[in-house]
């Protein structure tokens, strides 16, 4: 990730936000945004998965090693996971790759990860402006 | 006590109760240790045992899967981890080895025996513990240097299993008690206090600087999986060139692999011809895997690997 | 979002042969033309990109079976929901996003492979999780079908919210004639066992295979069933410290009117009813549906029982839809119930001390506050959803919504089922409904729960996970991590590995992102799909080495 990376050629385009988002939840949430016409930045590109638990660690790293502005993984809130555990172990998991990016000085608004319930379209639009915001506001400090 | 060994693994072999034994032998010169895999009496004679045996040999007990008997491993305290963390990794089953545990008190650091004595170690002839000294014969003199002066840095903090069958040792397995003038995570601590651009620079000065020679992977325990991913062709997580972004994918990645198995013993650094100062990592990952999971890897038999399980109370706070 | 150039832009992209720009690409015509296309050009990989996949994802995977492509070789890109309905104001960036995600969803469908879907036995018996109007006629339009059914009633007898209620609209029938004979029909058919005064505990499983545990008469029953109807029902809401409720004695809710007056006391001279107490609230915003139907119901019929009486009913509005309400509205009114209007910034105060003596209200028509004398003040509230549902909602695997009642796959597509296989809804579970609307909500969802018992098996979507066994080290990271032990470690072709047992997989991926060596995949979600729909997106992105 080298401080370039940021900089698309160098005009300053709008930063790329990498959503994992789980399908019996995050995604329905998603949905429900849009069903709403919650309107909300446009730099978020989703992905589905079945459960939050199937994103590995090892995506938020080559997604942030490739040039992508942040990565946000969004699961069911506990207790809620379809699968029962699944998002327990995404939290283990975004707790332990927080504390190393933020040590390699990775800014840790980068890597986020959220509960969205199937219900809260509302929080989603929320956590995309605000996800969005924030990491405009560091790649805007980039040199 | 090399005596001792090479009696028991003598016996080992008469008894027919091992088709080799994994230990140390001289290298190319006096100061040189090296692995090796010695069966009959005359190769026996070639074991040794002193502060400058630093490989952990237990990664090459991973080719007795193979043999129809068993093999004979020789261990210090700390590599014993290694032992523990193969057998809950269920790669390898303990009726397959017989394991020798030697009362290792500390090695020595050969970077700060160059320093501290000023030569270079072509013309050391041997180390030897003395206690709360090392011996060191150079040329026809023996110098005593006070131990904390040359000591392996993760000597410091020395940790065995908590519980470990050996089925012999060679002493009593106690680990080395020495006071540091610093924490055990004290260089992670000076990192973390640094703001988060000059981490970053730090870090990023580091991995360019490596020539992905693979060296830390091929001498780590844990990297025991047949094929690596960083192998694979789909998906492709690594392009080859060891550039910088591609660098850190290859470093950050092996680092969540080894989280929650990296035992501290240090081979990675060791290896690194390139001087990348892995601990620097690594230790931060036992001290995180510590913080926030109550968790140290290769002590007990019975722990489950942390990132397999979780708590209902993990922390949120970072979300 | 300028559909045309993504269309456009979609041509451009490596390995695309085909693109259809189509208004309704669901429609008859639009599938019609895929199958075409597939035919015509060969194709072996479909991409669809317009709404949700949660919604018509399945109609274009059978489109492609029909076509003679194997459904798992199609993917779905959404770029309505996610795209051109939250970004209406910003074409330049939701052109270039619906770029974006056609192309990844591109790069996706390149590394797609044919699947088979796995069948499994369904065991050919239901439950039924409530013993209102809703359940029992669900459980009696399942056992109409030769189904086995297994009714829990938490309550010691049967029936329901409706026992409290008195008499029915529109004809005040007595509510016994309805609910007595309905009760009689499920206690006496053979097909249909009875637990009241009983829970389920525990309902572990899948579709087709649920383990069911009820707790009934001191002990514990396990059961089996193939599928799982919720229809508990709601409370009324208690609107405790509004109006004086529960402080004083003559201010009660309308079924504790109903319950109060079933025995046929005498009805008092005076009587204010408060509609919307509680609902269309900045606290709980919507309406109860026929709590008005209820207010006007037991106005009448205290006009009925007096005609001297006065009846005073303030109401936000009247929710008197269709025919026959509107037409109970006007018979109330025609009788003298006095219906005032307030608003919900100038609520009605209760005055008195010991007792409610009068009700003090803004009329609104009448632009002036108006005193009413009263004997009873009734409360007019919403229903709300139990609190038991959190348990349920957990034991079922089943959401809810933000009000808790339970949240159906999909409002208009999907009302009485979940997204969750195998258990469906009805009833005031989901939200206020009444008698009419439960029974056929019941229906709908017994015709649903008896599908998959009387096909006698279920296809699994095969998302399940597999392992290379070459790969596989048999570290166990799967084993432990998976939540329905689905894995197991055997000896294979390479030693011991790790084998996933597809009937028991749900294809959630958490072994998958357990699995250090890459050997475990999930089908339809690999690491080379994935990493694939990644690597699409950074593609344009300059790394500053040169590296594109």
């Amino acid at each position: 990730m080298a401080p370039e990376d940021n900089e698309r050629g160098g005009d300053g385009s709008e930063p790329k936000i990498l959503v994992f988002a789980c399908n019996w939840c995050a995604y329905a949430g998603a949905d429900l945004a849009g069903v709403s016409r919650l309107q909300m930045p446009s730099n978020c590109r989703v992905i589905r998965v079945m459960c939050s638990a199937r994103v590995k660690p090892e995506f938020v790293i080559t997604a942030l090693s490739k040039g992508l502005d942040g990565v946000l993984i969004l699961g069911c809130h506990p207790g809620d996971c379809h699968y029962s555990e699944g998002n327990y172990f995404t939290r283990r998991r975004g707790l332990f790759l927080r504390g190393l990016l933020e040590y390699l000085g990775i800014e840790p608004e980068r890597f986020q990860v959220k509960w969205v319930s199937a219900s809260e379209g509302a929080k989603f639009a929320e956590i995309v402006k605000e996800v969005t915001e924030k990491i405009k506001a560091l790649s805007a400090n980039r040199p | 006590m090399q005596d001792k060994l090479r009696d028991i693994v003598n016996k080992l072999q008469a008894e027919g109760a091992i088709e080799y034994f994994i230990g140390y032998c001289p290298g190319a010169g006096p100061h040189l240790v090296v692995p090796c895999f010695v069966a009959g009496e005359d190769e026996v004679e070639r074991l040794v045992w002193n502060p400058l045996c630093l490989h952990n040999l237990s990664k090459y007990i991973l080719q007795a899967r193979d043999l129809e008997g068993k093999v004979g491993l020789l261990v210090k305290g700390c590599d014993a981890r290694a032992i523990v963390e193969l057998l809950k990794q269920r790669q390898i089953e303990r009726e397959k080895m017989v394991v020798i545990g030697v009362p290792c008190q500390g090695q020595v650091d050969p970077a700060k025996l160059e320093k501290v004595l000023g030569v270079p170690m072509e013309k050391v002839k041997g180390v030897e513990d003395a206690g709360d000294a090392f011996l060191v014969s150079v040329g026809e003199e023996k110098q005593k240097v006070p131990k904390e002066q040359l000591l392996r840095e993760k000597c410091f903090y020395c940790k065995h299993p908590t519980s470990f069958e050996y089925d012999s040792t060679l002493g009593e397995m106690i680990p080395l008690s020495m006071d540091a003038d610093r924490g055990e995570f004290a260089l992670v601590e000076e990192l973390e206090q640094l703001p988060l651009e000059e981490r970053r620079a730090f870090w990023q000065k580091q991995f360019a600087r490596c020539i992905r020679c693979n060296a830390c992977r091929e001498v780590c325990y844990a990297c025991y999986c047949t094929e690596c991913i960083f192998d694979k062709k789909t998906p492709r997580w690594l392009d080859k060139p060891p550039l910088l972004p591609e660098n850190e994918i290859y470093h950050l990645i092996r680092v969540l692999h080894l989280a929650g198995r990296c035992i501290d013993c240090g081979e990675c650094e060791r290896v690194c011809p390139m001087r990348i100062p892995l601990s620097r990592l690594y230790k931060k990952v036992q001290k995180d895997v510590a913080e926030l999971f109550n968790y140290e890897a290769g002590m007990e038999l019975d722990e489950v690997l942390p990132l397999v399980t979780f708590e209902l109370d993990d922390q949120d706070s970072f979300m | 979002m300028r559909v045309p150039e993504v269309a456009e832009y979609a041509r451009s992209l490596p390995n695309v042969v085909y693109v259809e720009d189509n208004l309704y690409a669901c429609s008859e015509e639009g599938l019609s033309s895929i199958k075409e296309q597939i035919a015509k050009q060969h194709l072996n990989r479909v991409v669809v990109a317009s709404c949700t996949p949660r919604t018509h994802e399945p109609l274009f995977k059978e489109a492609c079976e029909e076509a003679g492509l194997n459904k798992y070789l199609f993917e779905f890109v959404n770029i309505r929901e996610h795209c051109s309905w939250i970004h209406m104001h910003d074409s330049a960036g939701a052109t270039e996003k619906a770029k974006e995600l056609v192309r990844m969803g591109v790069a996706k469908a390149c590394y797609l492979e044919p699947q088979e879907e796995f069948e499994s036995e369904v065991f050919p018996a239901a439950l039924v999780i409530g013993g209102g109007v809703a359940g029992m006629t669900a459980a009696l339009s399942l056992a109409g079908q030769g189904i086995q059914v297994h009714l829990v009633e938490r309550e010691k007898e049967l029936g329901g919210l409706i026992r409290s209620v008195r008499t029915l609209f529109p004809a005040q029938q007595d509510t016994e004639d309805l609910l007595g004979p309905l009760v009689e029909r499920v206690r006496s058919h053979p097909q249909i066992t009875t637990y009241v005064g009983s829970e389920a505990e525990t309902v572990d499983g899948f579709i087709g295979d649920f383990d069911v545990s009820i707790a009934t008469d001191g002990q514990t029953k396990e059961l089996k069933v193939g599928t799982v109807i919720v229809a508990t029902g709601a409370q009324e809401l208690k609107p405790i410290a509004l109006y004086g409720y529960s402080r004083l004695p003559n201010v009660v809710t309308q079924l504790e009117f109903e319950e109060k007056f079933k025995e046929g006391a005498d009805t008092p001279r005076n009587v204010v009813m408060i509609n919307c107490v509680g609902a269309r609230i900045p606290e709980r915003t919507y309406c109860g549906r026929f709590c008005c139907t209820t207010a006007i119901k037991n106005a009448i019929w205290l006009k009925e029982q007096d005609p001297e009486a006065s009846v005073h009913v303030l109401q936000r509005d009247v929710m008197a839809y269709g025919v026959d309400i509107e037409e109970f509205y006007r018979r109330a009114m025609e009788l003298g119930v006095r219906f005032v209007r307030y608003d919900i910034e100038n609520p009605p105060q209760i005055m008195g001390e010991e007792r409610a003596e009068a009700v003090k209200v803004y009329h609104q028509l009448m632009g002036r506050q108006v005193v009413l004398p009263t004997d009873l003040v009734v409360l007019t509230t919403p229903l709300v959803s139990r609190e038991d549902n959190e348990r349920l909602s957990k034991m079922l695997k089943v959401p809810l919504g933000s009000e808790g009642f339970f949240l159906e796959a999909h409002l208009k597509l999907r009302p009485i089922e979940f997204a969750t296989d195998g258990v469906y809804v009805c009833g005031s579970a989901r939200y206020p409904s009444d008698i009419r609307e439960s029974v056929s909500q019941a229906y709908a969802a017994a015709a649903k729960a008896a599908i998959p018992i009387r096909d006698g098996f279920v296809r699994a979507e095969a998302i399940t996970a597999f392992c290379s066994e070459r790969t596989c080290t048999a570290c166990g990271n799967c084993v432990e991590v998976c939540p329905f032990g689905a894995i197991e470690l055997q000896e294979g072709r390479f030693g011991e590995t790790a084998h996933v047992n597809v009937a028991q997989c749900k294809g959630c991926g958490c072994c998958v992102a357990a699995c250090p060596s890459g050997a475990m995949q999930q089908r339809g979600f690999d690491d080379r799909q994935l990493f694939g729909m990644i690597s699409a997106l950074a593609e344009e992105m300059t790394s500053g080495t040169g590296r594109q």
